[in-house]
């Protein structure tokens, strides 16, 4: 055994990929965790984490430095000066838009997990069973019961908050108690009970954070501060939670700066034997080998690293004997939602900077409903005061101004919509061999958008979001919808669809690689549709269940 | 020897062969080195004279005493494009020849209540009717910028200023409430108790 074969080799480090770290190790395989970007220790790297907002220069804001620098991340909120560091480079890594797409990515140890929002749903049986109902895409090879003891197995370690709610359209889970509903959204909620009964619901945000100490994690301080890596380890990362896990079995490697650029593929044992690594800061080739390999590179980059890894068998790519590999490109599209303000609270306020908000579950084309379009969405939001910043009826400047900015604002109440994005197959990415990054490494060219069936949601998120906040009586009522590009819901989904039928999916219902079962892939690259939930705990569910079948098919001598 | 210090010798060491940045001030001393903007002792004072007035010392420090200015001036220097920054520029002109042709005087040499008349006159130009109780439309600086500059260069200065104001540890620490670490949710907290935790 050479010193670079390993059990498994797993590609990347974020979510899915801390995950099947853990996973792997605790079933005793010895496992090399390959990360394309540098590492950031937990603690330690979090350099921003205790800082005051005085103490940035632009107190959060962006410079024209950065947004020089940051053609994509610029379009959103992520480019900041606060986490810019987390942020992968436009530059060092661009990308080609045939149609626009916001690619928003980390590349560092911990990937998004340090940065993602940690909103954690199931999903529902209706969920699974939709596009073999509709005949859209393809059907989904698991159903709900398929998942649930992974949901749970996955909640219990990662630690996530919530009630208990008994929602059909929102399975309960393993849940740490719920994060507290303010003032305003206790009344609004009941309001909302009131007018809606059980058709709709409003309900307190699930979410990674945990409110009681586990393992070595201190409950959540309060802070809001999570995506500049959390001190208490208060959020679920790689970082806080499956990455100590891995590393005390004794059972991992972590190799930061290795760009993996190929999966191996044997032609006479039909499995993949390793992957080649170019190693980003000396630009040294290695390879490593491996008997399992679990590909969490992140949804897009997973399918480059399948396409990258063509061969004379493969020529458009490992799994692309489906013709699907880089097609049904998916995300939640959102920016589309209503906000207001309350009255009757004023001389209420809150302490502590919750980093959740309230969470309506998806109520459209459920119970027979049919509306003019397919699936639906979900909404976020919450009730807070306004800031410090804001305009003073009475005074423009001067001192009684400057005393009157020292009060609370007024009470404001918003939501903003969640939609399920169809798969569509002309939807995708490719490779384009003109462009190359910074380690001359072929980059993805995007072809996705949205469609009719996401155009009319959109129009029924807007007004129901009104309407709802008019039923429980929110004033001055505005409405926003804003760009419906594909991307920056950061939920990105599909390319390597898992399916039934190796014709017409590419990875089989354990996320195995139909054309090398013992490569799997368990992040967003492996969904089939999207639900209108936030996707990571599926992941972690997906990831955790294929890493036990790895396991016991490699005991079995079946990969 | 402070920063301050080496530039002036430098300055005295080199003699006419170098040009003074331009942002240093008459008597020398400069709120903030700018890279991408070019402002005078005398503009720079205007900003700061402005944001004085906007956020006056009272009973509790007030924009100069916190270095507002230096921050208005950053961010303008970094956060702003060139574009923006030639209408702030323009809007600057503007506003000295507005002052000029109503008082004869720079804005600096007026009394507190004239440039009060000044910053409340733009103020209410922009409000929706006149006498309207309404808080005057705030034109969001980084759009239309250059096709009014007088409102650009003024909102510029307001906005940062309420900015760098409302997120300096004076303010956060002193004048409102802030935890790093609150460690808690308490969402039975009374706006009174606020006050007093204060007091």
């Amino acid at each position: 055994m050479s010193a670079n074969t390993y059990d498994a080799i797993v590609i990347g480090s974020g979510i899915s990929g801390g995950w099947a770290a853990k996973e792997l190790t605790e079933k005793g395989l010895k496992t090399i965790m390959l990360e394309r970007g540098r590492n950031i220790e937990h603690v330690k790297d979090y350099v921003n984490a205790n800082k005051d907002p005085w103490d940035f220069p632009h107190r959060g804001g962006r410079t024209q430095e950065m947004i020089k620098d940051y053609p994509a991340l610029k379009r959103d909120y992520p480019l900041n000066e606060t986490n810019l560091d987390y942020w992968a480079s436009d530059k060092d890594s661009p990308y080609v838009e045939i149609k626009r797409f916001d690619w928003f990515r980390g590349y560092h140890v911990g990937g998004r997990s340090l940065m993602w929002g940690r909103q954690s749903y199931r999903w529902a049986d209706f969920n699974f069973e939709e596009n073999a109902k509709d005949g859209i895409g393809v059907d989904w090879p698991i159903r709900y019961k398929d998942l649930d003891p992974w949901y749970g197995y996955v909640e219990k370690f990662a630690g996530i908050s919530g009630n208990k709610d008994g929602l059909s359209v929102l399975p309960d889970g393993e849940f740490m108690p719920a994060m507290e509903m303010n003032c305003v959204e206790k009344d609004v909620a009941a309001r909302f009970k009131d007018h809606y009964k059980q058709a709709r619901s409003f309900i307190i945000g699930r979410t990674a954070n945990i409110t009681v100490a586990h393992y070595a994690r201190t409950a959540c301080q309060y802070r809001n501060k999570c995506w500049l890596g959390c001190p208490f380890g208060a959020y679920f990362s790689t970082q806080s939670s499956t990455l100590p896990a891995a590393v005390a079995t004794g059972n991992l490697t972590v190799r930061p700066w290795s760009i993996v650029t190929k999966i191996l593929y044997d032609k006479d044992t039909k499995k993949a034997k390793g992957v080649e690594v170019l190693d980003a800061e000396t630009n040294q080739t290695y390879e490593f080998f491996a008997k399992v390999i679990f590909l969490n590179a992140s949804t897009f980059n997973s399918t480059w690293v399948l396409m990258n890894s063509a061969t004379d068998i493969w020529p458009d790519g490992l799994g692309s004997s489906s013709g699907e590999l880089g097609h049904n490109v998916m995300d939640h599209h959102l920016g589309v939602g209503a906000s207001g303000t309350v009255e009757g609270f004023e001389d209420k306020y809150y302490f502590g900077r919750r980093a959740n908000g309230i969470y309506i579950p998806r109520y459209r084309n459920l119970g027979g409903e049919k509306c003019d379009y397919i699936r639906g969405f979900g909404y976020q939001g919450g009730g807070g005061r306004e800031g410090w910043s804001r305009d003073i009826a009475e005074f423009e400047i001067g001192g009684q101004f400057k005393d009157a900015i020292t009060e609370p604002g007024t009470w404001t109440m918003g939501i903003g919509g969640f939609g399920e994005t169809l798969p569509y197959h002309e939807n995708r990415i490719t490779l384009d061999k003109t462009v190359k990054d910074k380690w001359g490494l072929p980059v993805l060219a995007f072809d996705a958008e949205i469609k009719d069936n996401e155009k009319k949601m959109r129009m029924d998120m807007e007004n129901d979001a009104k309407e709802m906040l008019e039923a429980v009586g929110v004033k001055n009522i505005k409405t926003h919808s804003g760009n419906p590009f594909l991307g920056r819901g950061i939920h990105e989904m599909g390319t390597a669809r898992m399916g039934r039928d190796p014709k017409t999916s590419v990875l089989n219902g354990w996320n195995q690689v139909w054309d090398a079962q013992n490569v799997f892939v368990t992040d967003g690259a492996c969904m089939a549709s999207t639900a209108c939930q936030n996707p990571s705990l599926t992941y972690m569910a997906l990831t955790a269940r294929a890493a036990d079948h790895a396991v016991s098919e490699l005991k079995k001598g079946n990969i | 020897m402070n920063r301050r210090t080496v530039i002036k010798n430098l300055a005295l060491v080199i003699g006419g062969a170098v040009l003074l940045p331009s942002c240093l001030r008459k008597d020398g001393t400069s709120y903030v080195q700018l890279k991408h903007i070019s402002l005078d002792g005398d503009q720079q004072n205007l900003i700061a004279d402005i944001a004085e007035i906007i956020i006056p010392k009272t009973d509790v420090p007030g924009a100069k005493d916190l270095n507002l200015p230096a921050f208005v001036l950053k961010m303008l220097d970094d956060c702003y494009n060139k574009k923006d920054q030639l209408a702030f520029l323009a809007g600057l002109d503007k506003f000295n020849t507005l002052v000029k042709t109503k008082y004869n005087s720079t804005f600096s040499d007026l009394s507190v209540k004239d440039k009060e008349a000044v910053l409340i006159g733009i103020e209410n130009s922009n409000k929706p009717k006149a006498g309207s109780k309404a808080p005057a439309r705030r034109p969001k600086p980084q759009k239309n910028m250059a096709a009014d500059p007088l409102n650009a260069f003024y909102w510029s200065i307001k906005q940062q200023t309420i900015f760098g104001y409302t997120t300096s540890q004076f303010f956060m620490t002193k004048e409102i409430f802030y935890d790093m670490v609150p460690g808690r949710y308490n969402v039975h907290f009374p706006v009174s108790k606020l006050k007093l935790k204060l007091a």
